[in-house]
């Protein structure tokens, strides 16, 4: 046992439109995510961390079907992102480098696989695209915290499952309580709630799927949180797929979650939310 | 289905073999041995085809947007309506 904890942990939509075209969103949805943001920037900074384990998607920005993890762990000095500047001009953020914790992400990974977990390693190389950069945007807006990214598939079939995802979680606990380098380390999860990407429902939002899970999310039962089958999410849509980044989070966190804002925001695409572990 | 998926992955990272694509898409395909029903449906952009078939819809969609295919147009060609 190591004097490090996980002092705080976090969760938040990662919508391009979020940081892209906020306007675009009715202003009363748009200032209730914001300040939701706002207050957990706020929580993140009033805790110190000295690191964050920052857990998300890709969208195909590094990984490809040629060589997919079900679970990447990011040992990287640093990150760019966004990817391109297409993409830094897309989603309203400048390209720069976000700062990593190589030996944290170093024994997260060593750590995990004599946990029986076999993670991929990313020893760098990985850049960022929404998944990070739009949350990131509100959460740590100095980009001065170092992250160790880790990356959960959320965007092909077959998927890891919730229970998995959930385990992972408790690991990265296990793993941030077993060394003692970084004494307060924050976990933050990115992604969801509906959505769907490049298909016909493309602006629906599945608000009685969003609000179960919220209501799951806060309940602090695993195995509440971690009943469902793939195809259940997908009813959501294929980015629904992204809540396995929450699931993480909780898994994390061992505790329950109060959602600081849902907002159901067509503009965006989106059903968006943030969240902290009330903890 | 790897040689589409690899395609169309890489039309997204590689702006010559975008340009290569848009100039001759026969050629491009032949290189990467698309055939059949997935080489017929990607030359023609029938999206809602290469999704049926069970394309990735982010290749799909991030590989439409660098060939230059408005959004509206994607998402009617995804729903299988006449563009």
């Amino acid at each position: 046992m190591g004097t490090g904890r996980v002092v705080g942990a976090f969760t938040a939509s990662h919508s391009p439109g979020i940081t892209g075209w906020p306007e675009r969103a009715e202003p009363g949805r748009r200032r209730r995510v914001e300040a939701a943001y706002a207050e957990a920037r706020d929580r993140i900074a009033a805790l110190e961390p000295d690191a964050i384990v920052a857990v998300s998607v890709e969208h195909f920005t590094n990984f490809h079907l040629g060589n997919l993890p079900a679970f990447a762990i990011a040992t990287g000095e640093s990150y760019l992102g966004p990817v391109t500047a297409e993409m830094a001009s897309f989603v309203n953020v400048p390209q720069h480098q976000y700062p990593g914790d190589a030996a944290l992400g170093r024994h997260l990974y060593r750590f995990a696989l004599e946990s029986s977990f076999d993670p991929s390693l990313v020893e760098g190389g990985l850049d960022f695209d929404e998944n990070f950069c739009v949350p990131f945007k509100h959460l740590d807006p100095e980009s001065s915290i170092p992250l160790v990214p880790v990356i959960v598939n959320g965007v092909n079939p077959p998927w890891p499952t919730p229970r998995r995802c959930y385990d992972f979680g408790a690991m990265i606990r296990a793993a941030v309580e077993a060394q003692s380098e970084a004494e307060r380390v924050v976990v933050v999860g990115t992604g969801g709630l509906s959505h769907w990407v490049g298909l016909p429902q493309a602006g629906q939002i599945n608000e009685q799927f969003d609000r179960d899970f919220i209501a799951r999310f806060e309940s602090g039962d695993p195995d509440r949180l971690t009943a469902y089958t793939g195809d259940q999410i997908e009813e959501a849509g294929n980015g629904a797929h992204e809540i396995r980044t929450w699931i993480v989070a909780a898994g994390a966190a061992g505790t329950a979650f109060d959602v600081l804002a849902y907002e159901p925001v067509p503009e965006w695409i989106t059903g968006t939310a943030v969240a902290a572990a009330r903890m | 289905m790897y040689s589409l998926h690899k395609l169309l992955w890489e039309i997204r990272r590689d702006q010559a073999l975008r340009d290569r694509y848009l100039a001759d898409p026969d050629a491009v395909l032949d290189e990467y041995g698309v055939t059949g029903e997935l080489r017929g449906a990607m030359r023609s952009f029938d999206f809602k085809t290469l999704y049926e078939r069970g394309v990735n819809p982010y290749l799909i969609y991030f590989c439409a947007i660098q060939l230059e295919v408005p959004r509206a147009e994607y998402y009617a060609r995804i729903r299988g309506e006449e563009v």
